[in-house]
């Protein structure tokens, strides 16, 4: 996929994606593999200060345990657009993120090919607001999990 | 400055650089995370409330901090040969364009497993007024053949 081809417009099909009253936890996220560049890496490393040699140097990546370049653990911020389609309840306007946790097991690297297995967890009413909790879990080409977390998501009303 | 494991002690401190935040920071990260929630983007659209909260104009990504305190926990473990195994946050004042934020790390426990070592650490970041906009914990391995 190309940035070209992201959809920035998040209004658009905007009507199509899931409302709180919709979701219903347990169910599976429609999802797309998408293939991690070392272009779309080191963008990603550069909005947040990421320097790091192993994100940018290969001479001396191989030098190292990871025996080359590698994104940094956070990349899942970039793969959870990355793997889902215009329509997913995540880009709908307004949608707050209160927090997340996320555990590593093995770095991406470019050039893999990401999948994801996400869903609803849990949605709950607290304070008057509409939360709702997602599962995600990133695997590459080999079927090796990269990392898996969840996140609290306080929805629109 | 690598550690080692054993040379780690509760109150331990990590501090992480500074970042300053403006509307090209967000507009960025945008880019790169590909979040183009209007939450990040439309001023317009951010005049009006969410249920009892009214933030005034456009807000940092939560996510840009745990960007920052991934690079603070990684650039702290890699030369000693850890591994940022985990880290769980929760955003608790919003971040707005001219804010300066920094994320710093306190030791709070470590642990020897059957198998590795860990440390859990205390994680949050400040703004310029000292403020806390973001709250967490974080563990780091340090695996069995690391230096001790």
């Amino acid at each position: 996929m190309s940035a070209q081809a992201f959809e920035t417009d998040f209004w658009k099909d905007a009507k199509q994606r899931k409302i709180w009253d919709d979701i219903v936890p347990g169910e599976a996220r429609k999802t797309i593999p998408y293939t991690l560049t070392l272009e779309a890496i080191q963008k990603y490393c550069r909005s947040v200060g990421e320097n790091h040699p192993l994100y940018f140097d290969e001479d001396y990546a191989r030098t190292t345990p990871y025996g080359g370049l590698i994104a940094p653990p956070s990349i899942h911020i970039l793969l959870m657009f990355a793997c889902t389609p215009t329509d997913d309840w995540m880009r709908s306007p307004g949608t707050v993120n209160a927090g997340q946790s996320w555990s590593y097991n093995i770095p991406a690297r470019p050039g893999d090919t990401i999948s994801l297995q996400a869903r609803a967890l849990d949605k709950f009413i607290k304070k008057e607001r509409l939360f709702v909790i997602h599962d995600n879990v990133f695997f590459n080409q080999r079927g090796e999990v990269i990392c898996s977390g969840r996140g609290w998501t306080i929805r629109p009303m | 400055m690598s550690v080692t494991f054993d040379s780690l002690a509760p109150g331990y401190r990590i501090d992480g650089p500074a970042f300053d935040v403006s509307r090209e920071s967000i507009r960025a990260f945008c880019e790169a995370s590909l979040d183009f929630n209007p939450l990040h983007l439309d001023d317009n659209y951010m005049q009006g409330s969410f249920g009892k909260t009214n933030f005034g104009g456009i807000i940092m990504h939560g996510m840009n901090n745990f960007g920052l305190i991934t690079r603070m926990l990684t650039d702290w473990a890699y030369p000693a040969g850890a591994v940022h195994r985990r880290l769980e946050t929760r955003w608790v004042k919003p971040v707005k364009p001219g804010d300066t934020i920094r994320p710093h790390g306190t030791l709070k426990s470590k642990l020897a497993t059957e198998k590795s070592r860990w440390a859990v650490i205390d994680v949050e970041v400040r703004n310029q007024r000292d403020e806390v906009v973001a709250t967490g914990e974080a563990m780091v391995e340090f695996p069995l053949g690391a230096a001790k």
